[in-house]
């Protein structure tokens, strides 16, 4: 805990922000290079359909691994289960839109309200556990959703769901883009309330929280609610993005175990860290698939490479490259002594 | 547009021969499994499409308006991931500007690829995925070469009306996933037609490891046919339950398990006179218009894969996928992806792997199942007859006579 922020030089730091603000503008405005007035105005076409794909998917994973830092990050109950939020509010639209006939607008105010509710009622006795026992009871949650869902007629079974086509790259992309600022904007006035200093308290010591006066139940059930909410969010704007669902794409546990791995990478319980950790692994995976004969070892190379961002840099990316350090070996020593029993 | 993607095509190969009856090499996009849980299907999805791949390649490519286009496969790893592999159809289409796609092996990357090449007009041809679900949504862009769920073992009916004595009742046992219950319901459909009634029909969580409660229950019924509609590991227990309790049957007929070699081996002498319905056999006998016959076909697996077995009928799937692109494409007589999505749906040709004709839909409702059946441990095709290599072993006799 010895450096300070203010350590870092000046000039360090207004590069970092002038990148970061050219990288927001161009992921903000380049898209509008795809509309056909701007086509036929001459712009060149910055965002191709892959970019689109790309990233709308890094988007969602924004939002996924920030909703899983406020229960994982800030409260400290890593959740195994946040992919039941995501499939309920996939589902929520998918049947709303595909079986009811809601316009998807509607449909999607649905799915964060569902997500929530289910958090709650699975929050109040599920938030009495903690650690491993938290891990293991909402892994349990997040597989028994999806298998119920396998197996009701009207959800289409392992059929899964398709809703109609819509034919907007764009503003699939902005509506992702939106849920993600969302996202980070909530984390933000979140950790600036007392609410993100109760759970910060829970995190450390619930029961010195308790005693000071924090109504731990009630923050722990409102984070995990928050956090659904968000993650049913992106549930539901998948849902017609992708035109189709079932238990394979929107319960799958790999896509739980990425996002806590997003935010752990990036930085748990930082505002960009989710953020960071979501855009570098996801560009990584995305790269790395597809790679013909290589892909076996670029993905033990990806098992590699986050074995040791958890060992030696277990604050996040943010850390590294952001806070304390000056890219020494007395940082990886110092978070070796930090991580090790 | 379909000069456009010609003109992109050229740019990129720069290893085509001048001569004046070549044209730019046609490029297919395919994200199959080559890593994760289904690498072992994805891998023979391959084979299937690199078989066909070096025979047109060694005529020169197909051929449109006089001119031959050699043909390139470019793959992508979808490991296993229906949601990557959406992405890498996306990707081969706007980056490697893919003009045709291969389906992926999995219905659910099946489903995903298929929205993605609606929205980018781009036509698939998918060798993998039997579930009709995907062809119900209008899409005009994706067709099926494969006979779809429900017909899986409404040909075991068909050749059980054939025989003496006539079989009249049936005991259906169905995983309850999507496919096997789509199985099962056109089993009970069709059996009236054929003067057959179901007897007793249950539905079993799939990979249930015990099925002898439900085994003793059928037995109660006292069948002619028992029938599962299932997956492999569940057939080899339902034939150990039918022996351990006694229950004969003149007809045991499993929709996937039988066809493959652990079947056999897991259960020896047991397995023999079990039926199973199949998409293809290496042994079955049509009389192809083009491309290879199907002992030539096995031959030229057998020799580019140094393999002494004949080719599974994943293989033998995916290579038809391609040759109904190749048909379609020199019907067109035009890579433009919307007249080549015409000629698909037009498309009418024999191949070794049967009818290739499609639907409004999209699927091949043209092409029957075979019914094999094993007998002294060797898979027979015995209906129907005119493409059979075998004759039925009828009745199965009982299990203190074998």
């Amino acid at each position: 805990m010895s450096a300070p922020g203010r350590r870092q030089p000046n000039w360090r730091r207004r590069i970092t922000v002038s990148v970061v603000a050219l990288a927001l503008a161009f992921v903000v405005l380049a898209p509008l290079t795809s509309l056909d007035a701007a086509q036929q105005a001459g712009l060149p076409l910055l965002t191709d359909k892959l970019w689109f794909r790309l990233a709308t998917t890094v988007a969602m994973f924004v939002v996924l691994a920030s909703g899983w830092n406020i229960i994982g990050g800030l409260t400290g109950y890593a959740s195994f289960g946040n992919v039941a939020f995501f499939g309920l509010g996939a589902y929520t639209v998918g049947v709303l839109v595909a079986n009811r006939g809601w316009p998807f607008p509607l449909a999607l105010l649905a799915a964060p309200l569902v997500a929530a509710v289910f958090a709650l009622i699975v929050g109040l006795p599920l938030l009495r556990l903690r650690g491993h026992y938290f891990a293991v009871a909402t892994l349990g949650v997040g597989v028994a959703v999806g298998e119920v869902v396998n197996n009701i007629g009207p959800l289409g079974a392992s059929t899964g769901l398709f809703l109609p086509i819509v034919r907007s790259d764009i503003a699939f992309f902005y509506l992702m883009l939106g849920a993600a600022v969302l996202a980070v904007v909530t984390t933000w006035i979140i950790l600036r309330t007392r609410f993100g200093y109760g759970l910060l308290a829970i995190r450390e010591n619930e029961e010195a929280a308790a005693v000071i006066g924090v109504n731990t139940t009630f923050y722990k059930v409102a984070a995990f609610c928050v956090a659904a909410a968000l993650t049913g969010l992106a549930g539901g704007i998948f849902a017609q993005w992708n035109s189709f669902i079932n238990q394979e794409n929107v319960f799958a546990i790999s896509d739980n175990v990425q996002m806590i791995l997003m935010a752990v990478v990036g930085g748990a319980g930082t505002v960009l860290g989710p953020v960071a950790g979501a855009i570098a692994l996801e560009l990584i995976i995305q790269t790395l698939a597809g790679g013909g004969s290589g892909a076996v070892y670029s993905q033990i190379g990806l098992g590699v490479l986050l074995a040791a961002c958890v060992i030696f840099i277990p604050r996040g990316v943010i850390d590294f490259f952001g806070g304390r350090s000056r890219l020494s070996l007395r940082y990886f020593r110092q978070t070796l002594r930090e991580t090790s029993v | 547009m379909g000069l456009a993607v010609l003109l992109a095509a050229c740019g990129n190969s720069g290893s085509g021969t001048p001569a004046p009856s070549t044209g730019a090499p046609i490029i297919f996009g395919a994200a199959v499994s080559l890593t994760g849980s289904q690498s072992k299907e994805g891998g023979l999805t391959k084979q299937g499409y690199d078989l066909w791949l070096d025979w047109i390649n060694q005529r020169g490519g197909i051929l449109v308006n006089n001119a031959k286009h050699p043909v390139q496969i470019i793959y992508e790893d979808d490991q296993s991931n229906a949601n990557l592999s959406a992405t890498l159809v996306e990707k081969l289409i706007t980056v490697e500007k893919a003009q045709f796609i291969l389906g992926p092996y999995g219905s659910s990357a099946t489903a995903s690829d298929a929205i993605v090449v609606e929205k980018d007009g781009i036509p698939m041809v998918e060798s993998n995925g039997a579930a009709q679900s995907i062809f119900s949504h209008g899409y005009k862009y994706t067709f099926g070469v494969l006979s779809p769920a429900n017909k899986y073992l409404t040909g075991v009916l068909d050749m059980a009306a054939t025989l003496s004595p006539k079989p009249t009742t049936i005991a259906m046992l169905a995983a309850n996933d999507n496919f096997s219950l789509e199985v099962a319901k056109a089993v009970a459909d069709y059996a009236p037609s054929k003067g057959m009634q179901i007897v007793f029909n249950k539905s079993y969580p799939a990979a249930a490891p015990d099925v002898s409660g439900l085994i003793s229950q059928a037995k109660a019924a006292n069948p002619d046919i028992v029938m599962n509609s299932g997956h492999l590991a569940e057939s080899i227990a339902i034939n150990k339950a039918a022996k351990q309790l006694g229950l004969n049957a003149k007809i045991f007929a499993y929709s996937v398990g039988p066809s493959t070699p652990d079947f056999i081996s897991a259960l020896g002498a047991d397995a023999n006179y079990v039926y199973d319905g199949s998409q293809w056999t290496p042994q079955v006998k049509y009389r192809p218009s083009f491309y290879l016959s199907v002992a030539d076909y096995v031959k030229a697996y057998q020799k580019k894969y140094n393999s002494t077995e004949p080719p599974d009928y994943h293989v033998a799937e995916s290579t038809a996928g391609c040759l109904a692109f190749e048909k379609a494409i020199e019907n067109a007589g035009s890579l433009d992806p919307s007249k080549v999505r015409d000629a698909l749906a037009a498309l009418d040709v024999m191949t070794f792997f049967g009818e290739i004709k499609f639907d409004s839909r999209g699927i091949n409702i043209y092409k029957p199942m075979v019914v094999e059946q094993i007998q002294s441990g060797t898979h027979y095709t015995v209906f129907p007859a005119a493409v059979a290599n075998g004759q039925p072993q009828y009745p199965t006799p009982t299990w203190s006579s074998r």
